[in-house]
């Protein structure tokens, strides 16, 4: 078969990081030399802008506070907001002879937070420091997560995942133990339970009232990407040959079966993208291949063939009609509603 | 797990040994010699900045238990995080040199190489080298486990401060080596002089390395013991290796098994299997060879604790002399036990 894409775009790179901004309307993709390129999250033929980042590379890339901007991390100790309009950045903080390897904003526009080795930042509107002394966790964080009323910062490390309440004169650590290195969290939409997905290939939760715990298991690899389906019905999972939904609707996903989708020998799942509103994931495999699951129970589509390189992001735009995937090797494919449409026809 | 072996792996060099043996003093040379090559550098302290062309990352020493909290598979969750870091550049190194703390122990560092996905796919351990300070060993291999766990570790021995000592004492240093570690190979060494050749780009870890350079792996019981000398070195190549035993007060030595018959599959896995779950923390490092009945491959397997990685597989070469050799560095080994379960293992 051949891609089902609309149009690709190689930078001859690696791509890093793919990420969609709040609205919904640009997308950026940072490169293993330091820069980003820069594109609607549309079908607009236009060439991508190319932004100049870090003196290094960016680490960790993720929507900004600024629902249009992006936010940045990198190895040169900044923390930088792009603005995909200007394609210009604006540094916003620096802690030098560091790596900063992971920034978030809160959804509320209202804070920003970083690591610097074992150390928390969280800046306010105006970009200060918003705790002084500042926040420490005891391990290399694993990643740093806002809850989605951005009320609430997590930060994962080794042998758990330690909140704090961002509005709090004094911050109070919450430290939530579970032993092994907790990497990527992943909040349901209604912020009362939490996930990390570990260096064991298993997932691990907390329903955050009641401390109430979930273990899921049977992961080939380390989970390095995961998100809620439309209206949280299932947190879709990468780190297997198929994607993996845990069912939350319905009192939780305790000793219930996964929704597996997808899925062929040899290959593993290596990032996922819920659409925004309709019940269906995009999912893309460390060879190259991307399908879309419907969640029911009709026969997946593949949109674009092994071609050998990882995919390693996908993401949606606002109205969920155009998917952008990147490749390690340093492709970014767009799709379409049409694009997959005609693909499919043509296939019979 | 699938990793990508082979090409764009790279290769990774990990200094132990103690303050003051002359670690940094190696480092400095393999920075600043002409060799045009490009290498990144890990440090156990926080900074960042060039030396020659060189990058130098700090990194603390974060050692993860992984299997919740099984004591002996452990990783470095900081060279994870670094190494990763690293390889996302768009320009990439020809090696990566990791220094380690005196007191750090080898065994989370090697697994490292093993059991994290992303640093497997992306580099290759190509050697461990200790670097000694030749006044000094004695003291610390009676006082100090840490420095018993460098040697057995260790591909690469640097004997340094060589001047400092006499001739019938570096002997004397050099069959205590041999005592935990018979297969390492020694360089006396003056202020770290060994040529560089010597200790990067060995592929220690790569057995198919090691037959290349050292064809007799698989013939002789007992190899010769591999002494290389410094620019500098004063050494009468005699070696003194044969009346040590009654010296020795470590717990750790070395064990070699050869078998010149095939060995059949299932046997071999189920006694491995069971002498990982069974001695596993006392497992420093092992590393074999293998002619399995009914395969035309070789099966290349090396070892850390309970984690073993064995998915190395090449055809025997024509004409090649077909045998399985297993080398085993650990704490309390029961040699005879050994060999018969070995020989057990023969199709």
């Amino acid at each position: 078969m051949i891609s089902a894409a609309y149009n690709q775009w190689n930078f001859n790179l690696p791509v890093l990081s793919l990420c969609v901004n709040r609205n919904g309307d640009f997308v950026a993709a940072t490169l293993g030399d330091g820069t980003a390129r820069v594109l609607p999250a549309s079908d607009e033929a236009v060439t991508p802008k190319v932004v100049a980042m870090h003196d290094g590379i960016s680490l960790s890339l993720q929507p900004d506070a600024d629902d249009h901007a992006f936010l940045s991390g990198g190895d040169d100790g900044k923390v930088l907001i792009l603005d995909p309009v200007l394609g210009e950045t604006n540094v916003i903080a620096e802690v030098k002879n560091t790596w900063i390897d992971h920034v978030a904003a809160s959804v509320d526009g209202k804070y920003r937070a970083f690591n610097a080795g074992k150390n928390i930042h969280v800046l306010n509107e105006e970009g200060q420091e918003v705790f002084d002394p500042g926040l420490s966790v005891s391990g290399t964080p694993g990643a740093v997560s806002f809850s989605p009323n951005g009320k609430r910062l997590a930060v994962s490390h080794y042998n758990g995942v330690t909140l704090w309440w961002v509005g709090a004169k004094k911050p109070e650590a919450e430290t939530l133990e579970w032993k092994g290195a907790h990497l990527g969290l992943v909040w349901t939409p209604d912020g009362q339970t939490l996930l990390s997905g570990m260096q064991e290939g298993a997932l691990h939760g907390w329903q955050l009232a009641d401390k109430k715990e979930m273990r899921m298991e049977g992961y080939a690899s380390k989970i390095r990407s995961m998100g809620f389906t439309a209206r949280g019905k299932y947190l879709a999972t990468s780190g297997a040959e198929q994607v993996i939904c845990w069912p939350f609707s319905g009192g939780g996903p305790w000793g219930k079966q996964p929704l597996m989708l997808g899925g062929a020998e040899g290959r593993l799942v290596s990032c996922v993208a819920p659409h925004p509103k309709d019940e269906m994931v995009a999912a893309g495999y460390n060879d190259g291949m991307i399908i879309l699951a419907p969640l029911d129970g009709r026969m997946e589509v593949m949109i674009n063939p092994p071609e050998g390189s990882p995919i390693n992001g996908l993401v949606w735009n606002a109205t969920g009609d155009a998917l952008f995937a990147s490749s390690e090797s340093g492709r970014v494919l767009l799709f379409t509603i049409g694009s997959v449409k005609s693909a499919l026809v043509h296939a019979g | 797990m699938k990793r990508g072996r082979g090409m764009s792996q790279i290769p990774v060099t990990v200094l132990t040994g103690y303050l003051g043996a002359g670690k940094t003093t190696l480092l400095n040379r393999i920075l600043s010699e002409n060799h045009g090559k490009k290498y990144a550098v890990i440090v156990n302290e926080y900074g960042e900045e060039g030396i020659d062309g060189a990058l130098i990352v700090g990194a603390d020493e974060e050692v993860y238990e992984m299997n919740n909290g099984c004591i002996c598979c452990t990783v470095r969750g900081d060279l994870i995080r670094v190494i990763s870091g690293l390889m996302k550049r768009a320009s990439t190194f020809d090696g990566i040199l990791i220094e380690t703390t005196g007191l750090a122990d080898p065994a989370p560092v090697a697994q490292t190489f093993f059991a994290d996905e992303d640093v497997a796919s992306k580099t290759k351990l190509d050697s461990v080298v200790a670097v000694v300070d030749a006044k000094h060993l004695l003291l610390s291999l009676k006082n100090a486990k840490e420095a018993e766990n460098q040697i057995a570790f260790a591909d690469v021995i640097l004997l340094n401060k060589a001047d400092l000592v006499g001739a019938g004492d570096l002997a004397h240093i050099e069959s205590s080596i041999r005592n935990i570690n018979r297969y390492a190979k020694i360089i006396r060494t003056t202020r770290c002089n060994a040529p560089l050749d010597k200790i990067l780009g060995l592929g220690s870890f790569d057995l198919n390395e090691i037959l290349k350079r050292d064809p007799d792996f698989l013939k002789g019981e007992e190899e010769p013991h591999h002494h290389e000398c410094g620019e500098h070195c004063c050494c009468g190549h005699h070696h003194h290796e044969h009346d040590c035993e009654s010296r020795h007060d470590s717990s750790i030595s070395s064990v070699s098994l050869i078998s010149s018959n095939p060995l059949d599959p299932a046997k071999f896995e189920q006694w491995i299997m069971d002498l990982r779950a069974k001695k596993g923390p006392d497992l420093l490092r092992y590393k074999g060879i293998l002619d399995l009945m009914g395969s035309d491959n070789r099966l290349v397997i090396q070892g850390v604790h309970m984690m073993m990685d064995g998915t190395n597989r090449l055809p025997w070469n024509e004409g090649e002399r077909r045998a399985s050799r297993l080398v085993f560095i650990g704490r309390n080994l029961d040699e005879k036990a050994l060999r018969e379960d070995f020989a057990r293992c023969a199709a």
